[in-house]
């Protein structure tokens, strides 16, 4: 760092997109903080990219428009970026880099901690291994969510995966326990009217006493977009590994994200990567995603569900394919479903969520839950290969237990899948109608569930 | 004869229609009893369902209720706090504005020159300050060779602002940035003798 920091340099050698190169600069440190001044006394923020040959590159986080290489001084503030951090900070309001954004005054800070987060030492970890009830039956069902887990929603252009997360944020719960819980939504390049929905929906509901929100909106500057998804997390953790709360980060879009960190690369002149995103694209990504997790002697968690729309719905697209080598499943929004009037329109043939299988059973949800859900999994698999054979051989080609599987996924996708925006189901009412589902099928058909399930559940017509 | 036979024909009909209406009455009560009972269950479900829907809608507005006046409270709370700081803010400043610039005044500006040429590496540098500062900073300038005196005078609390000659460089070490750096630190330290924080 630049010593006590403070000094302020006035030789801007030029301004190249969001990157400003500074002359003559000594001690200056990456990642180091720095105000820039324009002409008019206003002040942007950025952080140092590169040092060397007594040049700084400086990113400006409020973008460079207006700036002049002549009238522009930078101030190195001789510290990184850091959030101020305390109890204080649920229900707020703040900006894309932090900063209040509801009228109401700074947090009074117990302390002040690097965005970049510390690394979590990976001895330390301990498995995931409990429940997080969200209230939407396909996620709690089939594709459950566990305290301490990293699960994206792989979504597309226009669908609704921001309602799904307003929704997530609004109901989820921790059951079975007093512990504290708590929800960080970082909204990243989002429009207008998207943050105010969110905002308004967490108010209305009463949520946003236990949630802190962080919306950095389409017209705020991109690049500030590298900085939001960072102070979200900062809290999380502070929440969940200062004050033992279980802690859900709904990060939407981070598409948005890996756009920003594509306009940098090419302002930095880097050789771009796939789709011109840059080749560090993997190791950025899961610089966010890896500050998910529980700890050993810690009591609370950070469980992540970062949502990401697909360009052109495409699932190998680097930003979900980088995605998913990094977190524990995803949820995949289907186009077919969206466009039938389906919500949430979640494909659960193409979703997974790895680590259910250890949240989820006797003690956590109920002991029949995974052999219901892989029941359910198979009986819609079946129902979708019957629909696929009933487009070639017409209805009346099927067998009595075709149209009994057929009339199942129907079933699925009307009473299990959709589901209003404002309700919140239990578990146990999501097992119920799965059950409901299963119980269709004649018994010969039930293969995956124990015989005790099936007298104690099966409901005969 | 003729019509006793007819007698006994329509007298058997009326029997025999009798019997069929006792009996379709008989069986429509029992479908009614069986129908009644059977949807006892059925009903007694709904009923709990519109209990339970009933108790979860409760539950939904007790919460939006009790959320959002814990919210106001709490921002009623932040702003009173606000409020109090800034006095303090207020108050302190103008005790340092209208401070005494004899005795120990001398070394605090000589520190600050201190560390704000260590900072910029040089002590060829120009010093700015205010009005009231100006005596006290000048006569300490003698022991900063190739330091000067800028006549600019600038508007500050007190201390200094120091730039080096060819303009490049700038530390500014006045009062108020110094507390514009410390300033959360301050403010937390305000709020805890109101019992806010750590």
């Amino acid at each position: 760092m630049s010593g006590q920091g403070g000094v302020q340099y006035s030789k801007i050698a030029e301004i190249k997109g969001p990157l400003v190169i500074v002359d003559d600069v000594d001690n200056a440190a990456f990642d180091e903080l720095v105000e820039i001044e324009t002409k008019d006394g206003e002040r942007r923020l950025g952080k140092v990219l590169e040092v060397g040959n007594g040049k700084a590159i400086v990113q400006v986080f409020e973008g460079t428009t207006g700036l002049s290489i002549a009238a522009t001084n930078a101030k190195f503030v001789g510290k990184v970026m850091e959030m101020p951090v305390s109890r204080e900070v649920l229900g707020r309001v703040f900006d894309g880099l932090g900063r209040p954004k509801d009228g109401l005054p700074d947090p009074i800070a117990d302390s002040f901690i690097d965005i970049n987060g510390e690394p979590m030492n990976p001895e330390q970890r301990e498995y995931p291994k409990d429940f997080i009830q969200t209230g939407v039956s396909v996620i709690d069902g089939m594709i459950t969510l566990v305290r301490g887990q990293k699960l994206p929603i792989f979504s597309g252009s226009g669908m609704s995966h921001n309602l799904l997360a307003a929704q997530i944020a609004r109901q989820a719960s921790v059951i079975g326990t007093q512990d504290d819980f708590a929800v960080v939504f970082a909204a990243i390049g989002v429009q207008y009217s998207e943050a105010e929905y969110f905002r308004r929906s967490l108010e209305e509901s009463g949520a946003l006493k236990r949630s802190v929100l962080f919306l950095n909106t389409a017209d705020d500057p991109a690049i500030e977009r590298i900085i939001t998804p960072r102070v979200a997390l900062t809290v999380a953790e502070y929440l969940a590994f200062e004050l033992g709360m279980h802690v859900l980060v709904i990060l939407t879009d981070m598409t948005n994200y890996a756009e920003a960190l594509r306009e940098i690369s090419a302002a930095r002149e880097e050789v771009p990567g796939r789709k011109g995103y840059p080749g560090y694209l993997y190791t950025d990504l899961s610089t966010i995603y890896e500050r998910a997790g529980k700890l050993n002697g810690k009591k609370g968690s950070v469980t992540q569900v970062p949502i990401l729309s697909m360009p052109s719905d495409d699932i190998t697209h680097p930003i979900p394919d980088l995605t998913g080598y990094i977190t524990e499943g995803q949820i995949v929004l289907g186009r077919d479903l969206f466009r039938q009037g389906v919500y949430p329109p979640v494909n659960i043939l193409m979703s997974l969520s790895r680590l259910m299988k250890d949240g989820i059973g006797e003690g956590s949800t109920r002991a029949d839950h995974g052999e219901i859900s892989n029941q359910v999994y198979d009986a819609y698999s079946r129902a979708q290969e019957v629909r696929a054979l009933a487009g070639i051989v017409g209805k009346a080609g099927l067998t009595d237990i075709d149209l009994k599987y057929m009339d199942l996924g129907d079933m699925f996708e009307n009473q299990f899948l959709s589901q209003a925006t404002d309700e919140n189901r239990t578990i146990e009412e999501t097992l119920g109608i799965l059950w409901k589902l299963v119980s269709k099928l004649p018994k010969n058909e039930i293969t995956k569930i124990k015989d005790k399930y099936v007298e104690q559940y099966y409901q005969e017509e | 004869m003729a019509s006793s036979t007819l007698e006994n024909t329509i007298n058997k009909i009326l029997d025999q229609t009798e019997k069929t209406i006792i009996s379709d009455v008989e069986s429509a009560l029992h479908d009614s009893i069986t129908t009644l009972e059977n949807s006892v269950p059925k009903l007694e479900q709904e009923f709990d369902k519109i209990i339970s829907d009933g108790k979860k809608e409760a539950d939904k507005i007790e919460k939006q209720i009790v959320g959002s006046a814990d919210l106001e409270a709490r921002n009623k709370q932040l702003m009173a706090l606000e409020d109090a700081v800034t006095r303090v803010f207020e108050k302190s400043l103008d005790e340092i504005k209208n401070a005494d610039r004899s005795g120990d005044y001398a070394n605090l500006i000589k520190s600050l020159l201190d560390d704000a040429t260590k900072i910029l590496g040089t002590t060829n540098v120009v010093v700015h300050t205010n009005s009231k500062d100006k005596d006290v900073v000048s006569s300490t300038l003698s022991q900063f060779p190739g330091a000067e005196l800028s006549s600019e005078l600038v508007d500050c609390l007190g201390g200094v602002i120091v730039k080096s000659k060819d303009g490049a460089m700038t530390f500014d070490n006045s009062i108020d940035a110094r507390i514009d750096r410390l300033k959360p630190l301050i403010r937390k330290e305000i709020a805890s003798k109101f019992g806010v924080g750590n």
